[in-house]
């Protein structure tokens, strides 16, 4: 006998499934190329799936469903001139740059002439009518991830403009490309669903960074549900930086996962400063031996801000290394979650992993919340986890007043040493350079 | 310059200090002596501005302003200048940054222009050079990892750079081999001048012997018991603190 209980997202799958046919029907005779008979596949799903709730484990401390209350509307592009983007562009850091406004792909401010040799940027749109591409994304939509099922559902369906990247066997991309998103959201609330689907070659190389901001002067509530998928053959090595600067009115869900071969290289970076809300799963699988796989992470809160960190380090292999290091720091009535997983399998030995997380809690009324979790079934592994929440030493305080800094200089200089330790890490100076500048605006609000 | 008048200390409501009186002029350089737990790490302390010890009587005025009214920042861009017994480690700030913030704080506070970053590069290896210091530290995270007379010898350079009008030295000998002593004294006495003026606490005669005070004053449960010249210092190596705490019992007595 099967018991029938009120979904309680009902309402919300509706209107999501209203929003689509909106959306289709605006489609003039595209409704029968593959990616739309993909998202229509995954919209067909939802209403079989479920939200996640407080009750899930992993959603034990988000309640990331207060995103389904609002009333959406598919994001769109607007009108912008280019001294608006041009303001978001890393000019000089990654030469190969394509803008996103609210989700939608702008050809036209995009920076793509003369790709080097071995790199491919298309549309998934396009890149499914290609027989090379097909097979590996179509199996991208059909993946299930466990626990953010309903929300990937919704941005397989959404996603117009996903972006597909291959690299082919051994060309090293020495161009870092851009990947910028701008939200242009007032009052009107907006779906906006980044995709990015990337395949590297047996000793490719290549380095994306995704920007994330709201413009100037446009601080309205949207829902960011993003996805990326990373499959790195043989000796292939990607990074990955994300920095997040969304409105504080944004709902912001990204999933990302990276199947790995042997020998192969991820850097996964992962900066969040924006956001009302912020959710990301960092899923890392090590299939061939003698992957490595680094996480870092920097989280700032503010106000009533609420970042999110979970990741997920599957050691499903021999001889693999995987490091990863969240700092974070949180004031006001902020709250940051740190859930990391590491897992090693039972034929998985000699694997090297180490996981941190630290935190300054900034205030009284401030939240952390950390778990790191090690789930070991091999017997020869070198394993290590901690985590740490503090406030800042008030003897190192004290030691740079004495020596003439403010109150306010002397803790900004302790709050940026603490989060340098992650910084260290990124391989461009001036990147670096970059984040450190966002980061200490952030600090100076 | 500094003028301190019966001036009482608590920490948790226990009397440290008990009425200091303390009269500094431009120029001068005092020597504080006295056993452990005499309450001279405590009047270092609240010169230089530290919080958990409560002021319950007395006045201490440096140039005829209220220093205790001024926050630790404000004094130290007044010019007073602390030298910690133990140095702060702090992990990630670059010690050259440090030092180009302070100096910039302090210069700026003083009506004078920031330095650029070459003129910087030249007044910090100015100062280096007059310490003895190995420009490789400048790389370094704050005193992070430093030996002990490396730190002392920052809290130096970091002296050197500043020129305070008030270097209070608190305990800045313990624990120091001749070698470091030396380099602290060298630095003190290179940075002697009729405007600036020392404080030098300390619980051994042995670095009196290369800066030579000219007053030196015994403080004993909370009190200066006894002040003189340079050969009281050289008294108090000779025997000790005990005739000095029966003197003191035969007067309270």
């Amino acid at each position: 006998m099967t018991t029938i209980t009120q979904d309680r997202f009902a309402e919300a799958k509706t209107q999501f499934q209203q929003l689509f046919e909106q959306d289709v029907q605006l489609l003039n005779g595209h409704a029968e190329q593959p990616l739309h008979q993909l998202r229509q596949q995954a919209i067909q799903r939802l209403p079989d799936l479920s939200f996640p709730t407080r009750r899930d484990e992993d959603f034990k401390y988000t309640n990331f469903n207060r995103a389904l209350n609002l009333s959406y509307q598919q994001g769109t592009n607007v009108m912008i001139d280019h001294a608006t983007i041009d303001a978001y562009r890393l000019n000089g850091i990654a030469p190969i740059q394509l803008v996103f406004i609210n989700g939608e792909w702008n050809a036209e401010l995009s920076k793509m002439e003369n790709l080097p040799e071995g790199l491919t940027i298309t549309s998934i749109a396009k890149a499914l009518q290609n027989d090379a591409y097909r097979a590996w994304i179509e199996a991208q939509y059909t993946k299930e991830t466990e626990g953010n099922a309903a929300f990937t559902a919704l941005n397989l369906a959404f996603a117009k403009d996903g972006v597909f990247v291959h690299v082919k066997k051994g060309a090293v991309i020495e161009s870092s490309i851009q990947l910028l998103h701008l939200a242009i959201v007032d009052d009107q609330a907006m779906v906006i669903s980044p995709q990015l689907f990337v395949q590297a070659e047996t000793s490719a190389q290549v380095s994306f960074i995704e920007t994330h901001d709201a413009a100037t002067g446009y601080q309205g509530a949207y829902l960011s549900n993003g996805i990326a998928r990373f499959a790195l053959d043989a000796n292939a090595h990607v990074s990955h930086y994300r920095i997040q600067n969304d409105s504080q009115e944004a709902f912001k869900l990204t999933n990302i996962d990276i199947v790995q071969e042997r020998d192969s290289v991820f850097k996964g970076y992962t900066i969040d400063l924006g956001g009302r809300i912020v959710r990301n799963n960092l899923g890392a699988e090590q299939t061939g031996v003698g992957a490595d796989t680094n996480m870092f992470g920097v989280y700032l809160g503010k106000g009533d801000q609420h970042i999110d960190n979970q990741s997920f380090m599957d050691h499903a292999s021999e001889h693999c290394t995987s490091n990863e290091l969240y700092k974070g720091i949180l004031t006001d009535k902020a709250r940051g979650v740190f859930n990391g997983k590491v897992m090693v399998r039972k034929d998985s030995q000699k694997i090297n992993a180490f996981q941190q997380n630290s935190s300054l809690v900034l205030s009284k009324t401030a939240i952390m919340d950390t778990k790191p979790q090690l789930e070991i079934y091999a017997d020869d592994v070198r394993c290590s986890h901690g985590a740490t929440i503090g406030q800042l030493d008030e003897d190192s305080v004290f030691y740079l007043r004495s020596r003439g800094l403010n109150d306010a200089a002397a803790r900004a200089l302790l709050q940026h040493a603490f989060i340098l330790e992650v910084l260290e890490n990124v391989d461009s100076e001036d990147l670096q350079d970059h984040i450190e500048g966002l980061i200490k605006a952030k600090f100076a609000e | 310059m500094l003028n301190i008048k019966d001036l009482q200390v608590s920490i948790e409501d226990k009397q440290i200090l008990k009425g200091i009186n303390l009269d500094i002029k431009p120029g001068e350089v005092h020597a504080i002596m006295g056993p452990n737990g005499s309450g001279k790490s405590t009047l270092a302390n609240v010169l230089a501005g530290r919080e958990e010890y409560e002021v319950t009587g007395g006045s201490v005025t440096f140039e005829g302003e209220d220093l205790l009214e001024l926050e630790v920042d404000e004094r130290a861009r007044a010019g007073i200048f602390l030298a910690f017994q133990y140095p702060v480690e702090i992990p990630g700030v670059s010690t050259s940054n440090f030092l180009k913030s302070t100096v910039n704080a302090v210069r700026v506070e003083r009506g004078q222009e920031e330095l650029n970053a070459a003129q910087m590069l030249k007044y910090i290896r100015e100062k280096l050079d007059m310490v003895g210091m190995d420009p490789k530290f400048l790389k370094r995270s704050l005193n992070e990892g430093f030996s002990g007379g490396e730190k002392k010898r920052n809290e130096m350079l970091q002296m050197a750079l500043l020129e305070p009008k008030l270097a209070v030295l608190d305990e800045t000998d313990s624990g120091l081999d001749i070698d470091a002593l030396r380099i602290v004294a060298d630095a003190v006495n290179k940075l002697r001048s009729e405007n600036r003026s020392f404080v030098i606490v300390t619980h051994y005669q042995r670095l009196l012997n290369y800066i030579v005070p000219d007053y030196v004053h015994v403080l004993y449960n909370g009190r200066i018991v006894k002040s003189g010249d340079k050969s009281l210092s050289l008294q108090l190596e000779e025997k000790g603190y005990d005739w000095i705490k029966e003197e003191v019992a035969a007067i309270e007595g």
